[in-house]
Formats: structure tokens, C-alpha cells, sequence
């Protein structure tokens, strides 16, 4: 099993996760994916999740001006996204707790 | 920076080429702030975009994945449908916001909504016609009539009048069903209205009258012969029709000529019997040959068909040996017989 075919369904969960504890721009975003674990990202994947996050209304988007750069666009959750995030996780940790037990009765797990 | 914004330029431009086939919105909606966002991955790290991001394509593939955007020729035949005609609808008020100005308002819509009372009134007449078609049964004027009557027909219009702006006033606030049925009859009125017009039209033409050419065959006519039975020509006929009215046809163009007195009593050249020039006749009077040969003329053939059976033939004569070669070929020429035929 790839990677980047179990990412499909769960990065927007995963976006909105890394953005609960702090706003962040599209590279960030990304980088912290990638530092979390999640290596196999893929830079237009994040700013597509991005993009459709926020045209769902989960996500509010502010600009920081930079001295040093470019000007960066921020991402922060609203109260949609919180609510997104809230049902989204429960729904993850139950279908995990599921794959787990799935896989502990069959000795799979390594 | 390694990265210079030519390149991210490039890069966008492709992404967004890759993703022509979406509808213009969405693919804006996914790409507008692409290049700020490049440029924010630029100023992170070393090296340029396709290395760190692969192709624009392969981006834009991930792209339209990650967004969710349909892939085009994967989507279901009613969403392509309703894309359509979301489309053309967007055309449509494109159209229409490029219309006003022209005109001077904001919108053509504008405009045409200024013209909704007119078309009130105009549905009104419409409809007064289409009972004056069906009540007096098809006689169609300009102005109504109930089964006949033109003031019956008036009343009928001025209370259609009232009714048709009050509807028209109303209309915004009807209901879905009234709605349609309002529209379906302003379709048949239109079609009737149009049919009108058409039927107007082609009676109004010319007069009522086809646009033939008329060609008089007997324009080419200058003079008139007659011949009787025996193939003679009858001199000084006289044509007449069924009333008594004489038959004039051609012109006396050769008695000046010939006879400046023209042999009319009546003065009137018009008036002088047929032919007015005996010597043009196109079949010669012949001399008596022989009873065999007497009718020299078959009546019902054509001139050109006949064959005058005088063996005399201009060239021939000329080119008959002469031994002594003395005689003057003019002279031989000019010894012809009388012509049969002129024509």
C-alpha cells in the first residue's frame, strides 16, 4: 500500500490539524506536514486542500507583509473549521481504533 | 532567491494550461494566488521549481486531485449538461452587460425592460387578432373584430388592453404554474403575431399581381402576308378580330420608298391593308409551271424549310468552265435568275 494513496482521504484532516495550534502559509503548512511525518506530500496537494478548504469556508486567509520575502498569505481556522476538525478526528480515530483491532485479531500488525 | 519570477510566470502559465479544460471559475478560484504561493516556496530553499515541484503538469494534476476538481471527461453526461448551460448563461449576461453601454444603460436587459409595457400592449392586439381570426374566420384586417363586428372588436381590444397590463403587472409575483402558462401563450401569440405579418406581407406584394414577364410574340412582327390556297399571295388584306376591330401588326417601312403616294386613300400608313410591302414576300409568286408543281407553297412549314426548286444557283454559274476566258466574270454574276427565296 502507498503512502499517498491513504493520504488522499485523510489530508484534509491532517491540514486542519497542523492549523489548530497555529495559522500558517501554504510552505508552512507544508513543512510541518512533512516534519510530522507525513514525508511524501506533495506541495500542490497541500495548496489544492488549501484552496478547497478555504472556498468550503473552513478556512479564513490573511496576508503578513515580509521584510525579508515575499508577502505571505496566512490560513486560519474558523469556527467551521473547528467544528470540521472536531467531527472529522472523531471519525478518524474511530475508523483507526477499527483498522487496529482489525489488525491485532489477525496478528498482522508487526 | 534562485528563482526568478520569469520562471514562476512559466510555471503558472503551464499549470493553468493543464487545467483549460475546467470551467473558467473554478480554475481561477484554484490559481489565483498560485504565484504568491511559489514565490512563498521559492524564498524557502534552493534550486528551481520543477526540481523541487516536478513538472507544471504533473503539479497540475496533483492539483486538480488534491482540490477536487473534476477531472472533465470523467464527469457524469447531466453535470457536463448543467456545466453548459451555466456557461452559456454566463455568456449570455456577458452579452448583456456588453450590450448596455451601446445602448446607454447598465445592462441590454435594461433596456428591454423598458420596452415591457409596450410588448403589454402589443400582446394585448395580438391577442384581440387571434379572436378576430377564430370568431370571423380567417378575413384578417388590421383592426380586431368579434364575429364581424368592428365595435364589438374594439371593446374586445381595449378590455384585452387592461387586462394585459394588469397581468403584465402582476406577472413578477405569479406563481410557477400561472407563470409557464403566461409565458406558453405569449410563445403562441408571438407565432401567431409573426404568421400575421408574413400572410400581410405576401398579399401586399406587387399588387396582387405575379411578376411575370410578358413578351408580345408579335413584336418582331413588321409585316403581314397572306397566301391563299393555290400559294398566292393575296394583296390588300385586311386583318380583323372577332369585334370587328382591325388587326394592326408591323409597320409600312418600305412604301416611302418605293411609292412616296403610299396607294392609301385614308392617308393614315397604320391603315393600309396587308402587305405593306408586297416585295418582301417571303415565298415568290411563281409562274404557272405546271399544274404538279402549282402549290409551291406548303403553308404549314417553315420558311426555312422550304426549298425552292429553281435549279439556279449564283456560284455555280460563275464557276463554270469557260474555255475562252474572254467573258467577264461580273457579268456572269450579275445574269442570275430570279431569286426564289430573299429569306
Amino acid at each position: 500500500m502507498d503512502t499517498t494513496q491513504l493520504l488522499k482521504g485523510v489530508l484534509d484532516l491532517a491540514v486542519l490539524a497542523v492549523l489548530r495550534a497555529e495559522d500558517g502559509y501554504g510552505y508552512d503548512i507544508l513543512r510541518r506536514l512533512r516534519e510530522a511525518g507525513l514525508e511524501e506530500v506533495g506541495d500542490a496537494s497541500v495548496y489544492g486542500t488549501l484552496r478547497r478548504l478555504f472556498a468550503a469556508g473552513l478556512l479564513t486567509t490573511y496576508v503578513v507583509p515580509s521584510e525579508s520575502g515575499p508577502h505571505r498569505k496566512y490560513y486560519s481556522l474558523n469556527a467551521a473549521g473547528r467544528d470540521q476538525l472536531a467531527r472529522s478526528g472523531k471519525l478518524w480515530r474511530s475508523f483507526a481504533t477499527t483498522m487496529d483491532a482489525l489488525l491485532d485479531e489477525r496478528g498482522a500488525a508487526a | 532567491m534562485t528563482v526568478t519570477e520569469q520562471e514562476i510566470a512559466e510555471y503558472v502559465g503551464r499549470v493553468r494550461a493543464a487545467l483549460a479544460d475546467l470551467p473558467p471559475a473554478l480554475r481561477e478560484e484554484l490559481t489565483e494566488d498560485l504565484p504568491e504561493h511559489l514565490t512563498e516556496v521559492a524564498a524557502e530553499g534552493e534550486g528551481s521549481l520543477v526540481d523541487r515541484l516536478g513538472t507544471p503538469e504533473a503539479y497540475a494534476a496533483e492539483l486538480r486531485d488534491a482540490a477536487g476538481a473534476p477531472d472533465l471527461k470523467r464527469r457524469k453526461l447531466d453535470q457536463r449538461v448543467a456545466g453548459m448551460v451555466s456557461s452559456i448563461l454566463g455568456r449570455l449576461r456577458a452579452l448583456d452587460r456588453r450590450l448596455g453601454p451601446p445602448l446607454g444603460y447598465a445592462t441590454g436587459s435594461d433596456f428591454l425592460r423598458l420596452l415591457r409595457p409596450g410588448w403589454w400592449v402589443l400582446r394585448a392586439y395580438l391577442a384581440a387578432m387571434l379572436v378576430t381570426v377564430v370568431t370571423t374566420g380567417g378575413s384578417l384586417g388590421l383592426l380586431p373584430r368579434f364575429g364581424g363586428e368592428l365595435l364589438a372588436g374594439v371593446v374586445m381590444l381595449i378590455g384585452f388592453l387592461f387586462g394585459s397590463i394588469w397581468l403584465g403587472r402582476r406577472s413578477e409575483r405569479l406563481r410557477r404554474w400561472p407563470r409557464l402558462a403566461l409565458h406558453a401563450s405569449s410563445v403562441v401569440l408571438v407565432v401567431f403575431g409573426l404568421a400575421g405579418l408574413a400572410d400581410g406581407e405576401r398579399r401586399a406584394g406587387y399588387g396582387g399581381y405575379d411578376p411575370i414577364a410578358v413578351v408580345n410574340p408579335y413584336d418582331q412582327v413588321r409585316d403581314v402576308f397572306v397566301y391563299d390556297s393555290e400559294g398566292r399571295l393575296v394583296e390588300n388584306a385586311r386583318l380583323f378580330d372577332q369585334n370587328g376591330n382591325p388587326i394592326r401588326l408591323g409597320y409600312p417601312d418600305c412604301r416611302d420608298e418605293f411609292d412616296p403616294s403610299g396607294g392609301s386613300p385614308q392617308g393614315n400608313p397604320l391603315l393600309r391593308p396587308y402587305p405593306y410591302c408586297p416585295e418582301q414576300a417571303p415565298f415568290a409568286p411563281r409562274a404557272p409551271v405546271g399544274p404538279s408543281t402549282a402549290p409551291a407553297l406548303p403553308p404549314l412549314s417553315s420558311p426555312t424549310a422550304t426549298t425552292s426548286p429553281s435549279p439556279s444557283s449564283t456560284p455555280a454559274a460563275s464557276r463554270t468552265p469557260e474555255p475562252t476566258a474572254t467573258a467577264d466574270p461580273g457579268a456572269t454574276a450579275s445574269a442570275t435568275p430570279t431569286p426564289s427565296t430573299t429569306r
